[in-house]
């Protein structure tokens, strides 16, 4: 029975902190009151760059790690008091060359993992076999895990987060270290494991998969949320991004731009301009001047979601 | 339970398939027997002959408890593997046992394999006088080396030097467990902290169980032997609790 029967969420978080206390260093707060709720079937992207506290909050809702304090739920069962429930509803993808014995095959790892999700016996060969060609890898099968691409290692470490048919999916940047090409199919399997119903969570820094896969994106940094919403919404909140972009202004008329309020600055590359805007008042200044020059190639736009990322958490550069 | 156990059970038996530097024991063990058989043999106490062969058994065995099953949680969280196990739905503590028992079992062809080469190699048959004794003996210590490395398991998750505590402990060990020097013969104060080593009595036992002469108090022998691997395994499970609930407190599952 689950702790909350009413509850409909796949996945609540509910002022959760979570604080780390380093021998002989002061404490960290990696978690400062994070709360957070995501749909069944909804996938929801977790973005932040490195320490924010993406993978701290994997990690709560996995099971493997203990909140300092707050409550978080996985189909209304509680990832502390009720880990045995919760366990089997979830499937977990971390990222990287970890979480594979890589001196066994592909389906010799998925057997064991399938065991240890309690599959009868008799479904979890035909079970493996299914996911190992659903990630491309069935022609690999009976290749040592230690002979594969980075790559193949992210497939199979997907198909071994499905192999306890979760309800739930941690998937913790599962497309590190992946070329472009794999990283595409990667993102069409998760729409796939979304029209099954699948809930997912990806912690990712990579902008473009959040915008492709996710119906809703969190920002996190310092372990505080920062926003929660669609990726459009998020760059609609950010129309101080807005820009303009013009082919063929000359200077004069560029200076001019410079000079009406709201305009935040003016980007020149050969003929074209990007002209960035902090007011509505001023996006309009900005294109009645322009066309009254006779400029016709004009283009407004919203920012990309990496623009609005930079935005509110602020470009840091190497700094974590 | 049984099936997080039978998972241990196979994934270690893989294992061993590709690891075949895992048997290197088995082939030290022919060679301590080589060695400690002709010590004696040289000495003019052919008649010890029986201790030469058994002690290597023991060391081999010790050896495959400790730096392999001892160590299969430490090599899962090296592999990064372990916070997969700890939030998967089986029975963590019951897919160590799995795997530390095949260690255990695998480890006791040891006592097969130096009775051959004392028999056939080294001309120095050993007869067993008792095979009953003989095998009852051999299931508890496999029993009470499970829990003892069962218990090593937990404790190496908390220490990050477990390489360097695994090497130094094993000696100690070998001198309170009697295993070629038996216990009556160790000084006096020693004798009493080398009973409460289950070693002791199974080498003790074993060591009977090839002479002619009728072993005494086998069943207080054996129940010794279980006893303390009993306590070992009550120790060890309690502290396998304590130490994954410790480190998902801490954070340091996924540390390497």
């Amino acid at each position: 029975m689950p702790d909350n029967p009413g509850e409909a969420s796949a996945v609540v978080v509910d002022q959760v902190v979570r604080v780390f206390t380093p021998r002989r260093q002061p404490p960290v707060r990696a978690l400062d009151n994070v709360s957070l709720t995501i749909d069944p079937g909804e996938v929801h992207g977790l973005l932040g760059p490195n320490g924010a506290g993406k993978t701290t909050l994997v990690k709560i809702l996995s099971t493997v790690l203990l909140p300092t304090s707050g409550r978080a739920t996985i189909c209304g069962y509680d990832v502390v008091r009720a880990t045995r429930q919760v366990q089997p509803l979830i499937g977990i993808v971390f990222g990287g060359e970890r979480g594979l014995y890589t001196r066994l095959t592909a389906r010799q790892n998925l057997e064991y993992w399938g065991a240890l999700y309690r599959l009868p016996g008799a479904q979890v060969r035909p079970r493996a076999n299914a996911l190992l060609e659903r990630v491309g890898l069935a022609d690999k099968a009976e290749k040592r895990v230690e002979t594969y691409s980075r790559g193949m290692k992210q497939r199979l470490h997907l198909a071994r987060g499905l192999m306890g048919d979760a309800r739930v999916l941690f998937l913790d940047e599962p497309t590190t270290g992946m070329d472009p090409l794999a990283a595409r199919d990667f993102r069409r399997l998760v729409g796939e494991l979304k029209g099954e119903g699948r809930t997912i969570l990806l912690a990712t820094h990579d902008m473009v998969e959040a915008e492709t896969v996710c119906d809703r994106v969190t920002l996190i940094d310092h372990g505080r949320i920062i926003a929660t919403e669609t990726p459009r919404s998020l760059s609609q909140m950010m129309s101080r991004f807005q820009r303009v972009d013009v082919e063929g202004a000359d200077t004069a008329l560029l200076d001019e731009v410079r000079a009406i309020a709201g305009v935040m600055g003016v980007e020149t590359e050969d003929a074209s301009a990007r002209i960035q805007v902090d007011t509505e008042d001023a996006l309009r200044a900005v294109l009645k001047l322009v066309v009254d020059r006779g400029i016709t190639a004009v283009q407004t736009s919203l920012p990309s979601l990496e623009e609005v990322y930079v935005g509110l958490i602020g470009d840091r550069g190497l700094e974590v | 339970m049984v099936r997080g156990v039978l998972a241990g059970v196979r994934l270690q038996l893989i294992l061993y398939r590709q690891y075949p530097d895992s048997f290197i024991p088995l082939m030290t063990a022919p060679l301590y027997t080589i060695i400690f058989v002709m010590i004696v043999r040289h000495g003019g106490r052919a008649d010890l002959s029986g201790y030469a062969v058994v002690a290597p058994a023991f060391i081999s065995l010790w050896w495959f408890a400790l730096f392999h099953g001892g160590l299969v949680v430490n090599s899962d969280r090296w592999s990064q593997t372990l916070e997969l196990h700890v939030a998967a739905p089986t029975s963590f503590p019951a897919v160590i046992f799995g795997r530390i028992l095949t260690v255990t079992l695998v480890g006791q062809l040891s006592f097969v394999e130096v009775w051959l080469v004392g028999k056939y190699l080294l001309r120095t048959p050993i007869a067993i006088q008792h095979p009953g004794v003989l095998t009852a003996t051999l299931l508890a210590t496999a029993f009470a080396m499970a829990a003892t490395a069962l218990f090593m398991a937990c404790l190496f998750v908390l220490v990050r030097n477990a390489f360097t505590m695994t090497n130094s402990i094993s000696y100690p060990f070998y001198v309170l467990g009697g295993i070629l020097v038996p216990v009556a013969l160790l000084p006096g104060f020693v004798q009493p902290v080398s009973r409460l080593v289950f070693l002791s009595w199974s080498a003790d036992l074993l060591r009977a169980s090839l002479s002619a002469a009728p072993v005494a108090d086998v069943g207080f022998r054996l129940a010794m032997i279980v006893l303390l691997g009993a306590a070992g395994f009550a120790v060890a499970a309690d502290l396998m609790r304590r130490v994954v609930q410790r480190v998902r407190n801490t954070g340091e599952l996924g540390l390497r």
